[in-house]
């Protein structure tokens, strides 16, 4: 005869010391459970991968971390674990189905068309130099503003110290930048 | 994320808790404080002809078996969210049994020579079923509140019980404050509307009892 608890009356042990609020005892019950846990779940999901398993694991411990309360220190721990796996693993199902209901399968195509129009980016590159010339053609104020709030993407705040314009005053010259911007570029297309 | 941080995770955001009571400890705070909230409604809502209708032993019959069955469904909903509890599937049956019996209760008592189709004349039963579902509805949120400390195993059972356990109390409720002409009338009112509660409950029992939920 020992005095030692036996592993399943240890796990009662360790939540009841969860319970008070012991953080280390928490953490070696829950690594304790999770290759258990882990076990039932890939006996009872044969058909489920690896990452799926784990997923099914880490929906798991946060429940037992949430209704912790509802553990009687009186009771034995590991039937209130398997109840909460069973719960866990059915919803997980249902879910599984739910989404699987409302998923289509798209077959995999081609992003781009094989016209060798489509795939020609030289355009891209007269559009960006275009694009240069229309922002340093811009009055002062106005290239100022794009430059630091567009291409350098700071914001508004940043942008006023660095130029010592006020926030509404940039925004005005963003906005008339960008109207002047759109007309130019338009032009050149046509 | 892996899963030894989220252990670690866990872990670090942990709290004292104190253990739920026992559900049975549970349901019988929650009916005292449900008896105490009725007793003040049925007297401030008394009127003075209302056992008038038959205050004979058929009358009490089916108000102690409506209690029974309010006592015997608040300890089924705080039983269904304790994970691990074994005998619950009798407990359930239980509840069953008493609410058959209750109906029995109210049939038996019936006039023998009603008129069924009369039922829905009695306009006057809409004032209970408004102290069924606005009376219960302050039990009903105590309740909900209590419940979701627990863990929403059975979140349609759970909530179907907590339904039928307000239903009935409050029907009890309603008898003892509101004149009735017959124990049919209660049948098919008071029956329709707690049925009606139950029916409610155990639809939206998901929304209210959620993993996402608990706390």
């Amino acid at each position: 005869m020992t005095d030692e608890p036996s592993p399943i009356d240890s796990l009662g042990e360790l939540m009841r010391a969860a319970q008070r609020g012991d953080g280390a005892s928490y953490r070696e019950l829950l690594r304790t459970i999770t290759p258990r846990v882990r076990q039932i779940i890939r006996r009872q999901r044969g058909f489920a991968g690896v990452a799926e398993v784990e997923d099914l694991v880490q929906d798991v411990l946060p429940s037992v971390h949430t209704v912790r309360a509802t553990y009687d220190p009186a009771r034995p721990f590991v039937p209130w674990l398997l109840a909460i796996v069973r719960n866990r693993l059915v919803d997980g199902a249902r879910r599984y189905a739910r989404i699987s209901r409302r998923e289509i399968h798209v077959n995999e195509e081609d992003v781009t068309f094989s016209e060798p129009a489509t795939n020609d980016d030289s355009g891209e590159s007269e559009d960006a130099a275009a694009l240069h010339a229309a922002v340093r053609a811009l009055p002062e104020g106005q290239r100022q503003a794009i430059e630091l709030l567009k291409l350098k993407e700071l914001s508004l705040k940043e942008a006023a110290e660095v130029s010592g314009t006020s926030v509404g005053a940039l925004k005005v010259a963003t906005h008339r930048a960008m109207a002047t911007l759109r007309r130019t570029l338009g032009k050149t297309r046509e | 994320m892996n899963t030894e941080d989220l252990i670690e995770n866990l872990g670090q955001e942990l709290r004292p808790v104190a253990p739920l009571w026992p559900p049975g400890r549970r349901a019988a705070a929650w009916c005292i404080g449900a008896a105490v909230y009725l007793g003040l409604l049925v007297a401030v809502m008394s009127t003075a002809n209302a056992r008038a209708g038959g205050a004979g032993v058929a009358f009490w019959a089916s108000q102690i078996a409506a209690v029974v069955m309010g006592l015997l469904a608040s300890r089924a909903a705080f039983v269904s969210v304790v994970p691990g509890l074994s005998k619950r599937s009798r407990l359930w049956a239980a509840v069953a049994v008493a609410a058959l019996v209750w109906l029995a209760t109210l049939v038996a008592a019936s006039p023998r020579d009603f008129e069924w189709a009369a039922v829905l004349t009695t306009r006057h039963e809409w004032v209970c079923v408004g102290f069924i579902i606005i009376g219960g509805a302050p039990l009903m949120w105590m309740l909900a509140v209590m419940l979701r400390r627990g863990a929403p195993l059975h979140p349609a059972a759970t909530a179907a019980f907590a339904a039928l356990a307000v239903g009935a109390l409050a029907n009890v409720g309603a008898c003892l404050s509101l004149p009735h002409a017959n124990s049919a009338i209660t049948f098919a009112w008071h029956g329709g509307v707690v049925l009606a509660l139950v029916a409610v409950a155990a639809l939206a029992g998901r929304f209210v009892f959620a993993w996402s939920a608990a706390r």
